[in-house]
This record gives structure tokens, C-alpha cells and sequence, in this order.
């Protein structure tokens, strides 16, 4: 008789775990058929395509290979199983920001390969670079070639599906040092002085994101002139949009994906931009949508005030060479 | 750290405890006038976050930033670079494309919202009056404030002005309230000046049910209240620290940033010789401004009753920080500081932050003299037991014993007006160090130059603390 009571008690047990595990199981299952329609969605308009995938893949496998090299040195490193390396990837993707971060990037290699195929915009030497280059101040010059330098790597890469870990904003790139720490792959003195040469080896404002920030900065005023696609190029457009709406630029980046129009109409009004240039701007990034109505007409500062009261929560926080 | 260094508007340096220790023009002035001293904690908020943030990851950052100093919206593009431990543990701020702009028009309603924020969250009386401004209730916090409790204690219900002294109103109560509203007052018992204001409350149409009665002072209660004669005293000695610095650093700041301005071409195309012209009256300015500190700090120590902190001071770490602070200075000479062994401290009485600022004198005065690619050698010495010293050392043109004579004199620059703009000394860098010697019981004195070869040396002497 005790024997059964124990025995009932234990299946009973048994059967709660198992529901509890089912009940998981559909809802994961419930998540697919979203999440497969959505990829399936006929390409180029769709926020998340194979090609944005494939290029945060990519990206992530890069980071995690050059921390695996800071640590075990070069020649190690390529002895490691890929699976290590795998999964140092995964780690540093349950990061949301990193996540954001690479996400805009992968848009903006996009975006600046289809500007330069659709509309002919020079993907790395705009009229406005050319310019600053020729500057008759010769730090301005200095900075724009820098700038101009940083930005043929970045296309570069983006070929490549690669990102170097030190072209990242300061906090993510602590974020991956910790992952890097955290992790059990490596051992504890080899992370932490790998961590310690990385660290030395930072300048965040020699990054592409910075060097065209402090380009965008060294316009002063001036900076709505990079307002103008065809020529700043979308390099410095991105930068000067979300400089000139406090934006940060993840955010500036991705307004100008084709589902985002009206953020992108929003903010090129913040930005400052008049009826027709911005007429213009819109036709180039979002060919086939219409302008949304009355977007002309509406105030600067009502733009500015309605794209910060639906500011999205925790989509690019304030780094990347944006300011308080 | 190379590249762009003309872009390089202004830097600083911190320390371990975010305190700003040295900045040049434009960056010690923002930090002026959101409150802060130098040195002292970095007050310019924006600022003081990338800073920590720096510090604590180890992290070379950079990021625009905006800042709010009182009149104007100042942007630029900041640099931080984390120092070693060895170099003072802080950071140093380089700011680049340092732009002043208007702040953009805060509707009215918006900024009197503020303001009346700030009114509230600052009084340290406030009250509550009816629709006659007759006081109903009082709430005081502040401790010179308690004689106007216990008024109206004594005799309650009286409208409110009849409890302080309204000044500089020609008319007699009653008054529309806003005619009050900011005007100045005395409060019976306090030597503070006060600001009344008066925040109306549930108006419907033009009356208002009642109103807030915020009182602000003007100046911060100081412990332990100063009796007035003293105030006199100290109000008279400090005509420039006081009265006529912080008047002139504003039209100083504006001519120097106009000249800027134009020097830097952000206007529009001028000719080369025109953008010089520009170059040497923002030069001009900024000599004005750093003669006006020199000024403010010569009144401070020439001060009858000036006085330094005694405290336990390690010489060899004083000189660790100050060559740490003027490091970069000597970098861009070629110039190298040879310091004292860190392991054998010496230890002298006086004050840290003076000591500091005599040795940030003499090694700045030393890498300024001194040929490029030189040395500059600080030496610490214990002389006969009871007194410490520490010497700078230079490879420059050296100091005669004419010229040893009168170097501490005020305004002496020994013929250096002439060398072509370089230095914007106001001469009176070595007075005010050999002062602040003296009120340490030291003394700071040139070693004759006979004694040795060539290079000026000079030694600042201490008393010393046996452990």
C-alpha cells in the first residue's frame, strides 16, 4: 500500500515535469512558423533577410575568433576546434546591444551597396570627402582621410562579413572582453592579460564610427550639408542624421530601411532638411513609398519631440560616438 | 593621439578621484562657470561621466558631447585617455572642435516651469500666503533664518513683507504680485541676500486662491556666521578674485573665442594674413585670461590673513604628479623629467595642493627654458635632519646672479617679453610660489648659478616629519 502511494506520487511527478516540458516545446514550436514567414518574405524588404543573417553570423564568428587569437596567440588559435569558437559566437549573441549594434551595420553595408548599385552613390569616396580631404585646414584634411581610410576597410569587411574588434563602441567592446573572461574555454591569467593588451590597444576615436563623428563635428553648422546622400555619401548622411536629431546611429541607420519610413521622413524633418531636399533624400532611400502627408509642413521641433517620445527602448543606447 | 592634434581645442587632466588638477583655457572656464574649481572635482556633468566611465573600463572613449555652462550650449568632441597608475591614476580630456552656440530658446513657459523648480528644490524658506499675500504657515530650514520664525510666531497672520526688509522697491504694499515676484530682501537675523518669489496658486482668471512664498539666498550659509567687519575686510583685499575676475572672464572668453572664430575660418574665406591677425589677439586673450587667474591667485596669497593647511606632505609624490601633469607638455619639447626614487619617501610638512602648484611652476617653468630634447632633474635632498628639500634642475640658458636677485619680484620676467610670443607668462608665477613657500614656513629661493655649470636650479625647502 505504501509502496503504490510512493509509486502514484512519483509518476504524478514524472507527469508535471513532462507537461511543463511539452507545454515549453509548443510554445518554442508556436515561434517558428513567425519567425520562418517573416524570413520567407520576398527579399529586400524585410527587416531580417538571409543576407542580414548571414552577415551578423559572420560578424560574430570574427569577434569571437580574434578574442580566441588574443588569447592563445595566432598560430593556436587556428588549431582550435571550430565548435570553441562556436561557442564564444553564441555567448557574445546574447548580448541585445551587441545584437543592435552589428544588426545596424549589416543594414548599412546593405544599404550602401544598393545606394551604390540603384543611385550610383560611391560607397567609400562621396563629393563631400573629397572635399574635406582637399581641406585648406590640414587636421580637417588629416581626419578626413582617416575617415575615408576607415570607411574602405569597413566595406571591406562587410565583403568579408568581418568586423575588427576594436571598431566597436567602447561598451561593447568591454561587453566582449568580459564574454571573453567568462568564458571556460581560456584560462583565467591568458584572458585576463589577452583583456589587458586589448584594452591598450583601444582608441575609440580612431574607429570609423568616431572618425566620421568627429568629422560630422568638425562641420559645425555645416553638418546639415551631409544631409544629402548623393553627396556625403551614407556614411556620413547616418552619421550627420543622427547627430543632428540625437539620435544614436544604430538608430539613424536602420530608419532608412524600407520599413521604416516614417521614421526616416521623421527624422530627415529633425535633421532639418526642407520640403524639397527632403523630398529628394526620401525618394533616393525608400524608392516606391510616398512620402507621408504633411511631413513638410510639420515643425522641426514637433518632429524632433515626436521621434523622441517613441524613442525605442534600448536599440543602440547611447554609444557610437553619439553624445548626451 | 598624434594625428589631428591641431583639431585639439582644449585638455585637462584628472586624477583618481575624477578632480580636474589642470586645464587649459576653454575647458578651465566651463568648468568655472558650472561651479567647479581647479583643482576640484570635474562639474561639468557630461564630462564627469565619460570620465568615470574611462576610468573604471581602462578604455580610451570618445564621444561628442554638449554642456550647458549657464549662457551658452558648448559641444565638441571628447577624448579621454586613461592614465597609468604611475602618471596619477586619472585621465587626461582632450577636446576637439570646442564650438560655443546659443542654447536654443526654451519656450517661456518652459524656462519659468524651471526656474520655478529650482526656486523650490533651493529655498530654504518657504511659505504659504493667502490671496492678500498674508502669511499663513512658514517652514524654515535654513539657521540664520530662525528670528523670522519666531516673527512670526510672535505676531502671526501679517502680510508677508511686513516680516522682511524689501529692498530697492520705491512703492509701499500692497503691490501686484508680480512686482514682487523676485525682488530682493533682507531676512531680520541673516547677513545673506535673499530673493523673494512668489508662485501664484490655483489661479482662476485673475485672482489667484493664494500663493507659494519661496525665499533664496543668495549665498551659501557658511558655518560658524562670518561677523560683518570681517566680510568687509576680506571684500576690500579681494577686489580681483572677487569682484573683477569673474566680470572680465566673460568678454575675455567671448573675444577670444570670436577670434577663434575667425582664426579658424568657420565664417566664411578670409585671407591668410587676416586668419594670423586673428590668431594673435585670440593669443592675446588668452594671456589676458591666464594673468587674470595669476591676479586672482596673487590677491589670495598676499591676503593679511592667508594661511596654508599643515599636513603630511610625500615631496616625491608631489613631484611624481606634477611631472605627470605636465607630461604632455614635455613630451611635445622632447623635454624628459627625471624624478626622485619613489621608494624612499621624503616627508614634508605643509600643504599638498600648494606644494603641488609650486612644483607645477618650477617644472613648467623648466620644460618652457629649457632647449628641446633636454632633461629636467627633480631632486629631493634631507638637510640636517629637520628640513627636506626638493630642487628642479634645467639644461636652459641658467640664471645669473643679477638676474638671481630679483626673479621673485612681482611682474619680473627677466627680458622674456621678447621672445617672439612663445611665452605668456604674466611674471608673476614665482612670486606667488615663493609665497605660498614662506606661508608654509619653507621657503623658495634660486641656486646660485656659480655653484654650477650651466641650467637654472631651484630648490624649495620644507620642514621636514621624522617618522
Amino acid at each position: 500500500m505504501a509502496d503504490l502511494a510512493l509509486d502514484r506520487t512519483e509518476t504524478t511527478s514524472v507527469e508535471a515535469i513532462l507537461r511543463d516540458e511539452l507545454t515549453r516545446a509548443n510554445r518554442a514550436l508556436s515561434g517558428v512558423a513567425p519567425v520562418i514567414s517573416h524570413l520567407l518574405e520576398s527579399s529586400g524588404q524585410t527587416l531580417v533577410s538571409d543576407a542580414t543573417m548571414a552577415r551578423l553570423r559572420g560578424m560574430l564568428h570574427d569577434i569571437a575568433r580574434q578574442l580566441c587569437e588574443a588569447v592563445m596567440g595566432v598560430q593556436a588559435a587556428q588549431e582550435v576546434d571550430p565548435l570553441v569558437v562556436d561557442d564564444l559566437a553564441d555567448a557574445l549573441a546574447s548580448n541585445a546591444e551587441l545584437l543592435h549594434h552589428l544588426y545596424a551595420l549589416a543594414i548599412e553595408g546593405q544599404l550602401t551597396e544598393r545606394l551604390g548599385r540603384q543611385s550610383s552613390i560611391d560607397p567609400v569616396l562621396s563629393p563631400l570627402v573629397q572635399e574635406l580631404v582637399a581641406s585648406d585646414q590640414p587636421d580637417v584634411a588629416e581626419l578626413a582621410m582617416a575617415a575615408l581610410a576607415a570607411q574602405s576597410r569597413f566595406i571591406q569587411h562587410q565583403r568579408r562579413m568581418s568586423l575588427p574588434i576594436g571598431e566597436l563602441p567602447a561598451e561593447l567592446f568591454l561587453s566582449a572582453l568580459q564574454a571573453m573572461r567568462k568564458s571556460a574555454l581560456f584560462d583565467d591569467d591568458e584572458a585576463k592579460h589577452a583583456a589587458k593588451a586589448l584594452k591598450k590597444a583601444y582608441d575609440e576615436a580612431n574607429g570609423r564610427l568616431a572618425l566620421h563623428a568627429r568629422l560630422v563635428t568638425s562641420m559645425r553648422s555645416g553638418a546639415i550639408a551631409a544631409l544629402n546622400l548623393e553627396h556625403s555619401g551614407f556614411c556620413l548622411f547616418a552619421t550627420a542624421l543622427a547627430s543632428l536629431t540625437g539620435q544614436s546611429r544604430e538608430i539613424a541607420v536602420v530608419a532608412c530601411h524600407e520599413r521604416q519610413a516614417a521614421r526616416l521622413a521623421l527624422s530627415l524633418r529633425a535633421g532639418g532638411l526642407a520640403a524639397e531636399s527632403l523630398e529628394r533624400q526620401f525618394g533616393i532611400l525608400q524608392p516606391g513609398y510616398l512620402l507621408p502627408e504633411g511631413i513638410s509642413t510639420l515643425p522641426q521641433e514637433r518632429a524632433t519631440a515626436l521621434l523622441a517620445n517613441c524613442a525605442m527602448a534600448g536599440f543602440g543606447a547611447d554609444h557610437g560616438g553619439q553624445g548626451a | 593621439m598624434n594625428r589631428q592634434q591641431t583639431l585639439l581645442a582644449a585638455q585637462g587632466i584628472t586624477d583618481d578621484n575624477d578632480r580636474l588638477l589642470s586645464a587649459d583655457g576653454p575647458l578651465a572656464q566651463l568648468q568655472e562657470s558650472c561651479g567647479g574649481i581647479i583643482p576640484g572635482v570635474l562639474a561639468i556633468p557630461e564630462l564627469l561621466a565619460l570620465v568615470r566611465q574611462a576610468r573604471h573600463s581602462g578604455l580610451r572613449i570618445a564621444r561628442e558631447f554638449s554642456a550647458f555652462d549657464g549662457e551658452d550650449m558648448v559641444s565638441g568632441f571628447a577624448r579621454i585617455q586613461p592614465l597609468e597608475d604611475e602618471d596619477g591614476g586619472g585621465c587626461e580630456v582632450l577636446v576637439e572642435n570646442w564650438h560655443r552656440a546659443l542654447k536654443p530658446p526654451a519656450s517661456s513657459h518652459e524656462q519659468a516651469e524651471w526656474q520655478d523648480a529650482v526656486d523650490r528644490a533651493t529655498c530654504e524658506v518657504s511659505a504659504r500666503l493667502d490671496a492678500a499675500q498674508r502669511v499663513q504657515i512658514i517652514s524654515v530650514a535654513a539657521a540664520d533664518a530662525s528670528e523670522l520664525q519666531d516673527l512670526f510666531d510672535a505676531s502671526p497672520g501679517k502680510v508677508w513683507s511686513e516680516y522682511v526688509e524689501l529692498q530697492d522697491l520705491a512703492h509701499k504694499q500692497p503691490l501686484h504680485w508680480r512686482l514682487l515676484d523676485g525682488c530682493k530682501c533682507m531676512i531680520p537675523g541673516s547677513h545673506r541676500h535673499w530673493r523673494a518669489r512668489l508662485i501664484p496658486v490655483g489661479v482662476t482668471g485673475a485672482n489667484p486662491r493664494g500663493f507659494e512664498l519661496l525665499l533664496v539666498a543668495d549665498e551659501p550659509l557658511v558655518a560658524g556666521v562670518a561677523p560683518p567687519v570681517e566680510v568687509e575686510e576680506a571684500a576690500h583685499s579681494r577686489l580681483i578674485g572677487s569682484a573683477l575676475t569673474p566680470v572680465l572672464r566673460q568678454p575675455i572668453a567671448r573675444i577670444i573665442a570670436n577670434a577663434e572664430t575667425i582664426r579658424t575660418r568657420l565664417a566664411g574665406p578670409i585671407k591668410a594674413e587676416y586668419s594670423d591677425y586673428a590668431g594673435s589677439i585670440a593669443a592675446a586673450g588668452q594671456h589676458l585670461s591666464s594673468m587674470l587667474d595669476d591676479l586672482a591667485d596673487l590677491e589670495v596669497v598676499e591676503a593679511p590673513g592667508f594661511k596654508t593647511a599643515r599636513d603630511h606632505v610625500d615631496l616625491a609624490d608631489a613631484a611624481r604628479r606634477a611631472a605627470g601633469i605636465l607630461g604632455v607638455r614635455a613630451r611635445n619639447r622632447g623635454i624628459s623629467i627625471i624624478l626622485p626614487n619613489p621608494d624612499k619617501p621624503v616627508i614634508a610638512d605643509g600643504e599638498f595642493r600648494r606644494v603641488l602648484q609650486i612644483l607645477i611652476n618650477l617644472i613648467g617653468n623648466a620644460i618652457a627654458y629649457s632647449p628641446e630634447n633636454s632633461t629636467v632633474t627633480v631632486v629631493i635632498d634631507e638637510i640636517l635632519g629637520d628640513l627636506a628639500s626638493i630642487s628642479v634642475r634645467d639644461e636652459g640658458p641658467g640664471v645669473d646672479a643679477d638676474q638671481a636677485k630679483r626673479i621673485f619680484e612681482k611682474f619680473e620676467r627677466l627680458g622674456r617679453d621678447s621672445d617672439g610670443g612663445n611665452d605668456s607668462g604674466s611674471g608673476l608665477g614665482l612670486y606667488i610660489s615663493r609665497k605660498l613657500a614662506l606661508a608654509m614656513g619653507g621657503d623658495l629661493e634660486v641656486v646660485a648659478a656659480s655653484d654650477k655649470g650651466e641650467g637654472a636650479e631651484f630648490r624649495l625647502t620644507l620642514a621636514r616629519i621624522n617618522d
